[in-house]
């Protein structure tokens, strides 16, 4: 499982096709899933599963075909991309190997136990009544924080959206009346 | 059989490293956004192993999970703004390249 959300992964910042990416990241995320579930967290897996999946992908799938990116990868020339590219991936693919490295190093030097007790696998780390008890109670004021801004989220995003429309009516006004 | 808990902590690691080369390295906005996503993930799932190393069969320790669920909704607030960006942006440029996207810049 690991290795294919590993592979998914890789697909998806390479391919030049923006649906192909999407679709490998479903794929990676279904994976991410199933780690959750074999680790011990249901509800995760199920959250994973619905948010994840089910809402975030089909808002990205439909952004790009509403924008009809599927073929058109990527705008500048061919050449113009591959040089810049080319300069670019040294530095990039060293960043990549310092954040894994200074990862390692930190998992390394911990001290805690990193066998998981079977048991408590087997019932479930996270039990939805002891999540929602301490969603409720420790966790009550970044709840409500969160579903502040999700609302703020929800307006911020219709006003965008409308603004780029009544935008574009205007300047086809602009346009017709003179 | 169980998952040891480095695994997820070395997949949660590679996870991360991915996403963070491909913000680099592409140039369309979308899978800009999309490496987020992924780098969000990976950063999900350090929370869980994190949680699960530190919790007994007696005692669980459900923070982690709460954290994971917080990031769950703040990638999704994420993708949306992020997304009616995008669109916004395509309507006044044709474009969602972010190199031709240089207003501010010169």
């Amino acid at each position: 499982m690991s290795v294919g959300a590993i592979l998914c992964s890789l697909v998806v910042v390479s391919a030049r096709n923006p649906v192909v990416s999407v679709l490998s990241l479903l794929g990676s995320f279904v994976c991410l899933a199933v780690i959750y579930l074999l680790a011990g967290f249901q509800f995760m897996a199920a959250a994973q599963l619905l948010v994840y999946a089910g809402a975030i992908m089909v808002l990205f799938l439909f952004v790009i075909m509403l924008l009809n990116l599927g073929n058109s990868a990527e705008e500048s020339g061919p050449l113009d991309r591959a040089l810049l590219r080319a300069r670019r991936m040294p530095v990039v693919l060293a960043i990549g190997a310092a954040v894994f490295l200074l990862t390692l190093f930190g998992i390394e030097t911990q001290q805690t136990v990193m066998a998981a007790d079977p048991e408590l696998v087997e019932r479930g780390v996270s039990s939805l009544s002891g999540l929602a008890e301490l969603m409720f109670s420790t966790y009550l004021l970044p709840f409500e924080a969160a579903s502040v801004l999700l609302l703020a989220a929800t307006i911020a995003v219709i006003v965008l959206a409308k603004r780029g429309r009544t935008q574009l009516v205007a300047d086809t006004r602009t346009e017709v009346t003179p | 059989m169980t998952v040891p808990n480095e695994h997820l902590l070395f997949l949660a690691a590679i996870l991360f490293a991915i996403g963070v080369c491909g913000f680099f390295v592409r140039r369309n906005s979308i899978m800009v956004l999309l490496s987020v996503e992924l780098m969000l993930n990976a950063a999900n799932l350090t929370f869980l192993a994190g949680s699960r190393m530190h919790s007994t069969a007696a005692r669980p320790e459900l923070s982690g999970p709460i954290f994971a669920i917080f990031v769950i909704l703040v990638a999704a607030v994420e993708a949306g703004v992020g997304l009616a960006l995008v669109i916004a942006l395509f309507r006044r440029k044709q474009t969602v390249s972010l190199d031709q996207l240089n207003e501010l810049g010169d």
